[in-house]
């Protein structure tokens, strides 16, 4: 234990919570995280009863050293991104706990249901506005984007 | 309406808060507080061992004002020792290890305990209650009022 530092020990509490106690329809993919604790994949399932019923999405966590005082990077990946207005087709996600609204009483568990429920409250699938520009023009890093959040309805 | 609008100019909100860690990566808010944290809490800190980054940028001279006023405003925020009574958090949200009893904790304005270097690397960063988002400097200001 006391070789690893506070930022790997609570990713390993928090990963033993998730494979214990997962949030309904999230999945972890072990995997992915025994490979490295730094990157972890999520699977999350869209709620019945929501316009994502029947779909899967993953997310990857980027965490680095300074986890949870730092927000981990946070995007969609694969094959299916979830057409939603605060989503970009490249994945990267429009929420203000990601970046300035962080807290480091937060965690990958309350991400996904934040995330959970950004989808379920969406009444229209559309891509934001801007995603055309954005997608072109945006860091890979989805936290070195300036975000400006102005909807909380969706 | 529900737009994702990316603005390529800086605005004042991580001035507002505090806290410019994300945007501009500075990591020298966070080595500071090693240094405090290893003059102030050597004795209380044996448990929670940092190992020191290599890097050694400095820091600005704005940085440097802002984050002395901020170490200046936690020394208000009273340091208590953790005694394992049933109303108390269990567990320190931050590093999500249990508290001992006798351990060292700091008590936020909002009775929120965290163990002391655990809170402090994150008030350095931002002055608010991780668990409530209340602003401490606030919290701290209106004590002073009303005393």
């Amino acid at each position: 234990m006391s070789s690893k530092s506070p930022s790997e020990r609570r990713l390993h509490k928090e990963l033993m919570s998730l494979i214990k106690e997962p949030p309904p329809g999230v999945t972890i993919d072990t995997e992915s995280v025994q490979q490295n604790l730094s990157e972890w994949k999520i699977n999350i399932k869209g709620f019945e009863g929501t316009l994502y019923e029947g779909e899967d999405f993953q997310l990857l966590f980027k965490f680095n050293n300074k986890y949870p005082f730092d927000s981990p990077e946070v995007t969609f990946i694969g094959t299916n991104i979830p057409v939603h207005p605060h989503v970009y087709s490249n994945g990267h996600i429009c929420l203000s706990i990601l970046t300035e609204d962080w807290s480091p009483a937060l965690s990958v568990q309350s991400v996904c249901l934040s995330i959970a429920s950004m989808l379920s409250s969406c009444r229209e699938k559309k891509r934001p506005p801007d995603n055309t520009l954005y997608v072109k023009t945006c860091n890979k890093n989805p936290k070195k984007t300036k975000w400006w959040y102005h909807d909380d309805s969706v | 309406m529900g737009n994702c609008l990316k603005i390529s100019t800086s605005d004042d909100i991580s001035l507002l808060r505090g806290n410019d860690s994300q945007i501009s990566g500075t990591q020298p808010m966070y080595h500071q507080g090693e240094h405090y944290q290893r003059e102030l809490y050597s004795s209380t800190s044996a448990s929670t061992t940092r190992t020191p980054s290599s890097n050694n940028r400095q820091l600005s001279d704005e940085n440097q004002v802002k984050i002395a006023k901020r170490i200046g405003l936690m020394q208000y925020l009273p340091i208590g020792t953790y005694d394992g009574s049933s109303k108390k958090a269990r567990e320190c949200v931050i590093c999500m290890a249990e508290f001992c009893v006798n351990e060292a904790v700091r008590y936020l304005p909002c009775m929120h305990i965290y163990h002391v270097n655990c809170i402090d690397d994150w008030l350095l960063r931002s002055l608010t209650c991780p668990s409530c988002l209340e602003p401490v400097d606030a919290a701290l200001l209106t004590s002073y009022d009303s005393t």
